[in-house]
């Protein structure tokens, strides 16, 4: 069976890290990742069962785990070797078409009692991803037993797996776990200070901007729906995708803090002139939320200066080792809060947006395991090439 | 026993026949003594009254051959690459009120308060063109023009004509007018002097004479600060700042009585010091009601005087951190 | 003796033809057979003595007394000034203002005038810097009043120096500087570098507020102004006329007094003096003295050149000075604007080309950005016109200029906003005017820029917009040569690469072989169509 494999090797890990920096997903050619005939993986306990994908999405945490970018903090919980591929849909045994949920949590890993966390049905918030018979491991396609979605075949607990409805494509399914993430991200912003009423920042259009823009607008369907929502994006497919689903106003990265400061009526704290007109300082007002859906350090300064006082700033992409200037976070009481996948109730409201919305049309491109290399490439440029998701199609795979 | 001496060395050699070649010329010293009539001039004889030899510097120095073309571009080279330089290191000049002269064709008589000997090449690198290549000073006859190395030097520097401070000679009044008609601009002081204690002193009428017999406008010019760094009895600069104003150029009317335009040149620089103490709309208020502060100070005793001139004749460098604020 | 302007109809002798192109030029071969030029008349004589002039003006107004018999001890004496967006490029020192205002204060001081201020008179424009206002009233007048206070600009947002003077019958609101209003004599000292400048809009408009200036700086009016280069035909100068009316019968006395120049812009020596010339009188030297400059300025980067270009001062010659009452003065002085600027030309034409230059009364030390280029092509140089646009309704207008998507972030803060976000939404003057004006105008942090930095008030983007209005409405299209791409589809134009292109992009809007006219400006011309 083909997979792609990721291994522990220090030396091609540091290649990639240098070559994911002069050109995003350049790590794939260089790293330590690459297409091997393996065995399919062993299930953990008799309660597995096999899976085989049909689509695997490529997603942000993986191209920085194969650009070499990822935090030191994976290390405890993740296993090697493992074949990437969380973003699933596949086959099970009896034929259903399923949608995983990788989160390995408390329940998958034969845990019992469950912990605190996952007794509350916060299975993203588990306590015991290094621990139980599985090896560590925070999601399938980051540990070594369970195999990764980039490949002919997996295991899964069966309370990994949520089923798809029959008029659900491929395209669609595959778009239904990043979606559960932003159904989640809508419901911390819309529990914050955004939550009566108030305009909202989303900063990156890419996969995870998009679909918290879709997830917003789902959220709010039928309600209120004047809600004035900012989004950034930089290339003009994204733009064009934001307006579709939902942005109020769609600005260039660097018109954000204009963009906030002209709605807001604010003023702006600079040291001269310049900074003061182009509104490239803090500014003294701002939005109540702000989501960055990039997690660069820019994106999260920008944040820091256009949210309101005493407002969130919710990090729903994945920022790793960052340098930011907390004194604005201080002075202004702004709360930095992460957001990081879903409970399985999301899943199903996930369904229900990728069908509402037809997000099965953000799939840009499927590629063979075959072109893994073109496939990351192309990932690693989505925006500037004009696409969302790229996905490996594995639907021609032998098992 | 062998030869302990050693044969001279090259250099030796050398040497001892360069002594013994300069003994054989003769020395210069001792030539100059064996020069004698007619290469030497001869000595008068006992008895003889010597006729009276005629004057060749103080007013009657002619100064022709500073206006000609070679002296010009000696000049040029002087003005721009050495007292320029000089005058920015030493006096660090603002110039101000050039855009009074806008309009103003053809010779000119610059007409300055006179306060130091920096002066005249203060003024001179702070004409405008095209003035400034054409332009000659009056200097005095008396001072600058008593030796020769000095009257070279003030002819070909500053193409300084011999002025009689006394009083208005003919040939120095009719050269200037010459060289005026000529196209020249004239730089004069007309106080007749450096200020002896830092106040004014009258003008005297020689610039409206000159202006009127010529009919060319006088700009009157202030200068401000020289007396600080070079004030007349020393010799020792001190670097300062100065300030070089010039006003509104005064067109004698062809009929004005010259004393009256000796006048208003006074009072147009009285005009201009007050402007440049102060500001200019004040200065112009007290202008018009005849209250401008005079040149020549108060009519006191001289401690007064000198105090009332207050920072403006400290000569001396002033301290570099000043008591008591130090950190 | 100058020779008056010229309408050149083009050969195929007529050698390729400058066209202005920000801070560079092209030459541009135009269609022979039917094409035309319309050049500028020479510079016109210049007054040989200013100064007397000056005192001849002041010491015989017209309709007035002798302003020394208008000045008294003890009285409050206002002097308002046309601020830095006149005249362009700015002139050699001394300007022109300098001389005049030190001529009124000379016959205050002899009057023993005290109390007197001196006004920029910049409506919504930005604060004049220290050493702009330096340029424009000399040193000495800055010394003296400056560090008191007593000279400074006008604030179009100072609650508490404004004076509301009435409404005129058409319901317009008059608010003007209260110091002004206030003054037992007010002097406005302006330049006429144009038709549009001066009469009753030097306070109406100088000195007035924004709940003011609306009333006549809106869509509406500018269309009905055409062009407002022409005072009686313009809805412009009609609300400013009865503003006027208002401040007069407020009790405001005006002294006005009116200075017009020569085009002189580039001077007849030095490098810049080809652009003042007609190409088929280019000499050797000239010709090496352009390809020398254009390939200098061609190897700089933007920045380097617009220091250049902006560090150019004009050796302008005044052509006239007249003071008195308001309306014979500008009478007087329109005379001589026409005098100069005016061309007659006959008929309209399809296709119209201009060559936008570096600046535009906004830009000065600054940066010329879209809206700009905009509010230059279809507000000014359109306008330059008396009877009818050169170019017929729904005609093309092809402008060159580079418009690089740049701002001045700290004169033009609000500009970049309403690029990103008035221009991305709405080209039409009316819908900007009817959903975001409000906004801008009152936007806290726009004040703030605009009392206490050097910024444009948060309106002004939209008032160069409206400059347009006109042009928009009778133009089928617009084609811009040479531009950023996505800076002139931003502004609902078309860019073209090349004249060529445009001239055969405007044949869509326009039909086949359509007439041409170029518009050779600057030195400024205005054509006087029949």
């Amino acid at each position: 069976m083909r997979a792609l494999v990721f291994s522990r090797r220090p030396g091609q890990l540091a290649a990639a890290a240098v070559a994911g920096r002069i050109r995003p997903g350049a790590g794939a050619g260089v790293g330590p990742i690459g297409l091997r005939d393996v065995d399919p993986p062993e299930p953990p306990t008799d309660e597995w069962l096999p899976f085989r994908p049909r689509l695997a999405g490529i997603c942000g945490s993986d191209l920085a785990t194969i650009d070499g970018r990822s935090s030191r903090y994976f290390e405890p919980i993740v296993s090697f070797p493992f074949t990437p591929g969380h973003e699933v849909v596949g086959d099970l045994p009896d034929g259903t078409r399923a949608v995983l949920v990788p989160v390995l949590h408390c329940e998958v890993r034969g845990v019992d009692p469950v912990c605190p966390s996952c007794a509350s049905g916060a299975i993203h918030h588990c306590e015991r991803i290094a621990f139980g018979h599985l090896e560590p491991g925070l999601q399938s396609g980051f540990t070594r037993e369970t195999g990764g979605g980039w490949s002919a075949g997996m295991v899964v607990h069966p309370a990994q797996v949520v089923p798809v409805p029959d008029d659900l494509s491929d395209e669609a399914a595959v778009m239904v776990e990043p979606t559960a993430c932003a159904v989640h991200a809508a419901q911390v912003v819309l529990g914050g200070a955004a939550r009566d009423g108030g305009p909202i920042a989303v900063i990156g259009a890419g996969t995870l901007g998009l679909l918290t823009l879709a997830a917003l607008r789902h959220a709010e369907r039928g309600g209120d729906t004047d809600r004035l929502i900012l989004t950034t994006a930089k290339h003009p497919e994204q733009r064009r995708l934001a307006g579709e689903l939902g942005a109020t106003r769609v600005v260039a990265p660097d018109e954000l803090a204009r963009a906030v400061r002209g709605v807001t009526g604010s003023l702006v704290l600079a040291s001269d002139d310049a900074t003061a007109g182009a509104a490239a300082g803090q500014l003294t007002g701002g939005f109540p939320t702000v989501v960055d859906c990039v997690g660069s350090e820019e994106s999260i300064a920008q944040a820091l200066r256009v949210v309101a006082p005493g407002g969130d700033v919710v990090l729903v992409g994945m920022p790793g080792p960052t340098h930011v200037d907390l004194t604005p976070l201080w002075h202004r009481e702004t709360s930095l809060r992460g957001c990081y996948a879903y409970r399985r109730a999301d899943f199903d409201t996930a369904i229900e947006v990728v069908r509402d919305l037809d997000l099965g049309r953000l799939v840009s491109a499927t590629y063979p395991l075959d072109r893994h290399r073109d496939a990351i490439a192309h990932a690693a440029a989505a925006g500037a090439r004009g696409a969302v998701k790229v996905a490996f199609d594995l639907r021609g795979e032998r098992p | 026993m062998a030869d302990r001496r050693t044969p001279a060395t090259r250099v030796e050699r050398a040497l001892r026949s360069a002594r013994d070649a300069g003994r054989r010329l003769p020395s210069p010293a001792r030539a100059v003594r064996a020069v004698e009539f007619p290469l030497r001039a001869p000595s008068v004889p006992a008895g003889v009254e010597p006729p009276e030899r005629k004057a060749r510097l103080g007013a009657a120095y002619d100064t022709a051959w500073a206006r000609s073309p070679a002296a010009r571009l000696g000049r040029l080279a002087l003005l721009e690459g050495v007292m320029r330089p000089v005058i920015r290191a030493v006096a660090d000049p603002e110039r101000r009120g050039y855009d009074r002269l806008v309009g103003l064709d053809g010779p000119a008589i610059f007409a300055a308060n006179h306060l130091s000997h920096l002066d005249a090449g203060l003024l001179l690198t702070s004409l405008p063109e095209p003035w400034r290549h054409r332009a000659f000073a009056g200097a005095a006859a008396d001072y600058f023009f008593d030796t020769r190395v000095k009257a070279t030097m003030a002819a070909l520097a500053l193409n300084a004509i011999p002025i009689e401070r006394t009083k208005v000679t003919r040939r120095s009044a009719l050269l200037a007018a010459d060289l005026i008609d000529d196209g020249w601009s004239m730089v004069i002081f007309p106080e007749g002097g450096r200020s002896p204690d830092g106040w004014g002193q009258p003008f005297r009428a020689g610039a409206a004479f000159l202006a009127v017999r010529c009919g060319v406008p006088v700009v009157p010019v202030h200068l401000e600060g020289t007396g600080r760094i070079l004030p007349k009895g020393t010799s020792r600069l001190v670097p300062g700042t100065t300030r070089v104003t010039f006003g509104t150029p005064l067109r004698p009317s062809p009929d004005e009585d010259m004393r009256d335009l000796a006048a208003r040149i006074e009072a147009a620089v009285t005009g201009l010091a007050d402007e440049v103490a102060g500001d200019w709309y004040a200065a112009r208020r007290r202008a018009h009601a005849g209250e401008s502060p005079p040149l020549s100070g108060p009519d006191a005793s001289a401690w007064r005087r000198a105090w009332a001139l207050g920072d403006r004749r400290s000569h001396r460098r002033p301290a570099r951190t000043p008591w008591p604020l130090r950190d | 003796m100058p020779r008056p302007g010229l309408v050149l109809d083009v050969d195929r002798s007529t050698p390729p033809i400058l066209f202005h192109h920000g801070e560079s030029f092209r030459l541009e071969k135009l269609p022979p057979g039917r094409s035309r030029i319309v050049y500028p008349a020479e510079p016109l004589a210049p007054l040989k003595d200013v100064a007397g002039a000056i005192d001849d003006a002041l010491d015989h107004p017209l309709d007035s007394d002798p302003l020394s018999a208008r000045l008294f001890p003890g009285m409050k004496l206002v002097i308002a000034f046309d601020d830095v967006s006149l005249p362009l490029p700015k002139m050699r020192r001394p300007d022109i203002r300098q001389r005049v205002i030190e001529a009124v204060l000379d016959r205050a001081a002899a009057a023993g005038v005290d109390d007197v201020r001196i006004i920029a008179a910049l409506a919504l424009h930005r604060r004049m810097t220290e050493a702009e206002l330096r340029h424009a009233v000399g040193d000495r007048v800055y010394d003296a009043f400056a560090p008191e206070g007593r000279l400074y600009n006008h604030d179009a947002e100072d609650p508490d120096d404004l004076a509301f003077l009435g409404t005129t019958p058409h319901g317009e609101e008059v608010e003007i500087n209260k110091r002004a209003a206030e003054s037992d004599l007010l002097v406005y000292v302006n330049i006429n570098i144009v038709s549009m400048d001066g009469g009753h809009k030097s306070t109406a408009t100088g000195l007035a507020s924004y709940r003011s200036i609306r009333h006549h700086h809106n869509p509406a009016t500018m269309e009905h102004s055409r062009s407002f280069m022409d005072r009686h035909s313009s809805e412009l100068h009609h609300a400013n006329w009865r503003m006027g009316e208002v401040i007069r019968k407020a009790g405001v006395q005006v002294f006005q007094i009116e200075t017009t120049l020569n085009t002189d812009t580039f001077g007849d020596t030095g490098p810049l003096s080809v652009l003042q010339k007609r190409e088929w009188e280019w000499t050797t030297r000239d010709r090496v003295t352009f390809m020398g400059m254009k390939a200098g300025l061609d190897r700089m980067s933007a920045s380097a050149r617009r220091r250049i270009f902006q560090g150019w001062e004009a050796p302008y010659g005044v052509t006239s000075v007249t003071a008195g009452a308001v309306e014979p003065v500008h009478e007087r002085t329109l005379e001589h604007c026409f005098a100069q600027h005016l061309v007659p030309v006959e008929g309209q034409t399809d296709v119209l080309t201009m060559g936008l230059p570096y600046i535009c009364p906004y830009n000065v030390h600054s940066i010329m950005n879209p809206i700009l280029v905009m509010c230059l092509g279809l507000g000014y140089f359109f306008n330059l016109y008396r009877g009818k646009p050169l170019v017929r309704e729904g005609g093309v207008l092809i402008l060159s200029h580079p418009t690089p998507w740049e701002f001045h972030p700290v004169h033009h803060p609000s500009y970049i906003d309403f690029f990103e976000e008035v221009l991305a939404d709405t080209t039409d003057p009316k819908v900007m005017a009817d959903t975001y004006e409000e906004r801008y105008a009152n936007d806290e942090w726009y004040r703030h820029l605009y009392r206490t930095s050097y910024a444009y008030h948060g309106v002004h983007p939209f008032y160069m917009w409206y400059w347009g209005a006109h042009a928009l409405r009778h133009l089928g299209s617009v084609i811009i040569v040479g531009g950023d791409v996505k800076a002139v589809r931003r502004l609902g134009f078309r860019p073209a690469s090349t004249l060529q292109d445009a001239l055969e992009m405007a044949t869509d809007t326009v039909g086949p072989q359509p007439t041409v006219t170029h518009l050779h400006n600057p030195p400024i011309v205005m054509a006087d169509v029949t």
